[in-house]
């Protein structure tokens, strides 16, 4: 489905709750779903909002129990931007719990389910907004991206997903993850639509310190496929790291046609010393920055409070059947990381060498307009045989999109092929604020791929 | 206390305001192996002289909100979350400090 | 008391005179309903985030001047973790690593002796909650949670009870005097924790035990006069002083034991993420510092120097700012400064206590109390005339009406006193002899005789010189 298509929001709402039996994306449906503005670039279009994105008088769970009841007594900053613009909310999405996980099994209402193949995973964090671009129920969805939680669920079912540069959307009003890694991104089902979402959702925000005061670019009107005179770097590092000889020879064949519609193809590399440090770095920065944005999260002022004898015992039993195992596991590692006697060695170390990493990732865009690789390595896998990789070692080819949260530079999934009827896709990543190169030459992409629109309906 | 046992976990989850199963200690102490290796890892880089990174961008802002008057809640949105709401208060059980 | 040395640092936490809080648009308040100055980011609402307040900022700077500390244009922010029930996002907001001043210092006077005082740092951060214990449970109100407050933590520079309370008064005057905060220890909105520690000599430091919780510069002193008797009997009696958190019992003039100290608590502390570093503006810092309000010492210095005033007028002028306003305004309209300070100090004061009133709140036109005093110096009315015009003057009144009213206007022509002079010599030959034999004094009476018979309004000076001059031809 496009931006441009319409249907009413009865029908919307009946497609939703019967996916439910299926895809389980949702977690909960506006009853009565309003168009709040007339006029607007989005007027009458139905959005699926990511269940942590806060909407005033609707509830809000970041698929956490401990946030089980909360409904905002505000609304995000692109909530209300969503709004103004004429979209019309009709959904919020399950996400893995609080953000954190990769599969989008670890949330409260349950896995979501891939809809080329329901035995599949949807990917995560933002599996909920993925699945319902992807089966074609609405056709513009959004997610966050702390990792590649909107990037690699993207890959996983064939759509478009989009994290531009840090600080080009506004963070107020969504429930964080990591506040120095997390993006808010989004999905379509093409490159158009997927520019003119961005001049709805970008700009300044008050409210969020870190907002860039970038003036926000015309990118769908100003949207041009041709990559004559564009510059393509190959991410070798990346892409020699990945086994599935049918996306590797998927890439070749996009590669060549790039080549044939003018792109200059050069290749950049990483050091695989540094390709290694990602995940780690990763998760000791993520993992710190979490336990300490979600300790506002106690059962006090809001969310699911367990009585007890004392406000300790309140917050504790709170909290303990308010998080999950993983979550709780994952908390007890940032605060360690985090101890004085711990931070030079964990905390302080991973924060320099991500600059290590960043400064040398950078130099990879050195006289190019973007990098490009294989997105995920595999297609998704299966629900039984997936899990989130705790705190062990795992292939940079898996983690490879964190580079762009590291460093905040804009990414883009792009729906690549299909392996046996399952989506895979490329990665696309340009310099700070240069998204409309990124469009620009994601459209030449699109137009190669011929998978612009690309939906699988239930 | 020894470091890396059940009780060390313990303290470390209570300290954090939340418990853990016995069960959910020995995935954790698998972590903490992990976590450990990492460490050494991490040892294997010289980072001598090199800041921490701790924003994506680092230009300074110039920004700061001019101090007026915006966004007030009514008590009955601020308490409307609460599960124990008296006399206008949040209510907690009795704290002893 | 003498064996040990006496080691104080004091830590001052001091709510900034701002209307909105420290990282969000709501009201800042004291005495509100509870829980109705407050938003989604003083409630630690999920998805909420910090925006850093302008005059926060600026007070900040001017309490960094005024205690000559070093700016640090380059504003930064960094959590403090812990979990409690008042505070709302499970840290605070604080600026651990870079306070956006330091190596400063202030100048006490502790009997006639003066010294400098260092201060270490000036950071800014946000308050908590405030709670209310009952029997039932506790109550939580958000409505202070997030208001600005700067820590200014002093070097152990102190080593008196008497030092520790010239300190925090020298810095309440000068916060108050610049504006930066109420400074009402009572209400809380300076909150003052004072480090002790006693050791038999200079070199060592002894253990340190800190008092919480100090609500007025009289308990102050009392408290640190108080602990270090305690910690001297404790080391007297050879026994340990143990590292322990306490408060002061006005009822039982001595400390008491809240809590021991059991190792550090690790605050996990790290930069802020969701607040960039901030650059000032240097043409703004420097253009707050030039409009820097007078400190109360460089305003005694001046009362004496502008005003004439003596050291002990000018100080206890400038103790009360209201009161030194006050005065301020008055010599804009009179040349006699001393008298007007008299008054001031005087009168004024004592009105003003009699009718549970300050300065702060007073109505009555400076120009008013100016001209009273003009009237008195130029000798149109006696001084003890003015008090009874005073009087009327602090309801309101015009001195002139007053005067004209009350016919009080002061007969210096001296005809009419010349008149009165002679009956009153006529009728009074004893006083005359008296004054030929050499008895002064019969003067004074005579004087008394006609200021009677003119029902007060004979000037007594001229009167004085008439009666001398009749006498003499007599």
């Amino acid at each position: 489905m496009r931006i441009s298509d319409k249907k009413s929001t009865k029908e919307t709402l009946e497609q939703l709750k019967k996916s439910q039996s299926t895809l389980n994306a949702i977690v909960s449906v506006y009853d009565d779903p309003q168009q709040e503005s007339e006029n607007g670039p989005l007027a009458g279009v139905h959005v699926v909002l990511k269940d942590n994105i806060n909407t005033k008088g609707h509830l809000t769970t970041a698929s956490s129990r401990i946030l089980e009841n909360y409904v905002p007594v505000y609304d995000a900053t692109i909530t209300k931007k969503l709004k103004d613009a004429g979209a019309v909310i009709v959904a919020k999405s399950s996400m893995d719990e609080l953000g954190m996980g990769g599969t989008n099994k670890n949330a409260l209402t349950g896995a979501v389910h891939n809809p080329y193949d329901l035995n599949r995973i949807s990917g995560g964090s933002s599996g909920g907004s993925a699945v319902v671009v992807a089966s074609g129920i609405v056709p513009l969805a959004i997610g966050t991206d702390t990792g590649d939680s909107v990037r690699k669920p993207a890959a996983y079912n064939g759509v478009v997903g989009v994290k531009p540069t840090y600080g080009r959307i506004s963070r107020y009003g969504i429930i964080p993850y990591a506040s120095s890694l997390d993006h808010v991104g989004y999905f379509t089902t093409n490159v158009q639509d997927a520019a003119l979402a961005l001049e709805v959702l970008a700009g300044r925000d008050d409210h969020d310190m870190t907002s860039s005061f970038k003036e926000v670019g015309k990118y769908s009107q100003l949207l041009n496929g041709d990559l004559h005179g564009k510059t393509i770097a190959l991410f070798k590092t990346v892409n020699d790291e990945i086994q599935d000889e049918t996306i590797k020879k998927a890439f070749d064949e996009l590669v060549e046609k790039l080549k044939d519609a003018g792109a200059n193809i050069v290749e950049r590399e990483m050091p695989i010393q540094y390709m290694e440090l990602i995940a780690p770095v990763y998760r000791t920065i993520a993992n710190a920055e979490a336990t300490a944005n979600h300790s506002n999260l106690d059962g006090i002022r809001f969310g699911r409070r367990v009585d007890g004898d004392s406000v300790e015992d309140v917050m504790t039993r709170s909290r303990t059947e308010g998080f999950s195992s993983y979550v709780r596991a994952r908390f007890v590692i940032g605060s360690y990381s985090l101890f004085e006697e711990n931070q030079d060695r964990l905390f302080r170390k991973a924060q320099k060498i991500r600059r290590l990493i960043v400064d040398a990732y950078a130099k990879m865009f050195d006289g190019v307009d973007g990098v490009l690789s294989i997105a995920a390595p595999t297609v998704a896998p299966e629900i039984d045989e997936s899990s989130d990789v705790r705190f062990g070692p795992s292939s940079f080819a898996e983690e490879h999109m964190q580079l762009a949260n590291f460093s905040g530079y804009p990414s883009i999934t792009l729906p690549l092929g299909l392996e046996n009827g399952l989506p895979f896709g490329v990665l696309l990543t340009c310099k700070p604020f240069e998204e409309q190169m990124m469009f620009d030459l994601a459209l030449g992409i699109e137009e190669q791929t011929g998978l612009d629109g690309m939906v699988k309906e239930g | 206390m020894e470091k890396f046992s059940n009780e060390y976990f313990k303290k470390l989850a209570n300290d954090l305001k939340f418990d853990l199963s016995d069960e959910e200690i020995e995935e954790l102490k698998k972590d903490f192996i992990e976590v450990e290796k990492q460490v050494e890892l991490f040892d294997s880089i010289d980072t001598e002289g090199v800041q921490e990174m701790v924003y994506p961008f680092e230009t300074p802002t110039y920004f700061i909100r001019e101090d007026e008057i915006n966004e007030v809640l009514s008590q009955e949105d601020a308490l409307k979350n609460a599960k124990d709401v008296r006399m206008g208060h949040i209510h907690v059980p009795k704290v002893v400090r | 008391m003498e064996k040990y040395f006496v080691t104080i640092g004091i830590e001052i936490h001091c709510e900034l005179k701002t209307k909105t809080k420290m990282f969000s648009s709501a009201p800042t308040s004291f005495g509100e309903v509870a829980n109705t100055c407050v938003n989604e980011v003083d409630l630690g609402h999920p998805g909420t985030l910090p925006c850093v307040n302008k005059h926060a900022i600026e007070l900040a700077i001017k309490a960094c001047t005024g205690m000559h500390c070093t700016i640090d244009p380059l504003v930064r922010f960094d959590r403090k973790n812990y979990y409690y029930s008042d505070l709302p996002k499970g840290f605070q907001i604080t600026q651990q690593f870079f306070p956006i001043g330091k190596d400063g210092y202030v100048e006490i006077e502790v009997d006639g002796e003066k010294k400098k005082i260092g201060i270490e740092r000036i950071h800014m951060e946000e308050d908590t909650a405030k709670q209310f214990h009952k029997e039932t449970g506790t109550y939580i109100d958000f409505n202070r949670a997030g208001t600005p407050l700067i820590e200014i933590v002093s070097r152990p520079d102190m080593h008196s009870a008497k030092e520790a309370a010239a300190y925090v008064e020298t810095l309440r005057k000068n916060l108050f005097y610049l504006n930066v905060s109420d400074v009402k220890m009572e209400e809380g909105s300076m909150r003052c924790d004072v480090n002790i520690s006693l050791s038999p000599d200079q070199n060592t430091l002894g253990t340190k035990v800190e008092i919480k919780n100090l609500n007025s510069i009289a308990n102050v002193q009392k408290a640190v006069q108080a602990e270090i008797e305690r910690q001297s009997a404790l080391l007297d009696a050879g026994e340990k002083v143990e590292q322990a958190t306490r408060r002061y019992d006005e009822a039982q003039k001595t400390t008491i034991l809240m809590r021991k100290k059991e190792g550090n608590v690790d605050y996990k502390y790290f930069p802020e993420p969701n607040i960039f570093p901030i650059l000032l503006d240097e043409e703004w810092i420097r253009n707050i510092q030039d409009h820097l309000e007078e400190l109360p010492d460089a305003r005694i210095e001046r009362f004496i120097s502008q005003y004439g005033l003596n050291d002990y007028d000018a100080s206890v002028l400038v103790a009360d700012r209201s009161m030194a306003d006050y005065f301020e305004e008055v010599v804009k309209s009179t040349k006699e400064t001393k008298k007007a300070a008299n008054w001031v100090i005087g009168d004024m004061s004592a009105w003003l206590n009699k009718n549970n009133q300050s300065f702060e709140d007073l109505e009555v036109d400076a120009d008013a109390i100016a001209s009273l005093i003009n009237l008195i110096s130029n000798g149109e009315i006696s001084g003890k005339q003015g008090k009874a015009v005073f009087e009327e003057v602090m309801l309101g009144k015009d001195p002139k009406k007053v005067i004209e009213e009350k016919g009080m206007k002061q007969v210096s022509d001296d005809g009419a006193i010349l008149a009165l002079v002679s009956s009153v010599l006529d009728a009074n030959p004893q006083s005359i002899e008296d004054y030929k034999n050499g008895k002064d004094r019969a003067i004074g009476f005579l004087v008394g005789q006609v200021m009677k018979a003119s029902k007060g309004q004979a000037n007594p000076k001229r009167t004085n010189e008439l009666i001398r001059e009749e006498l003499a031809k007599r």
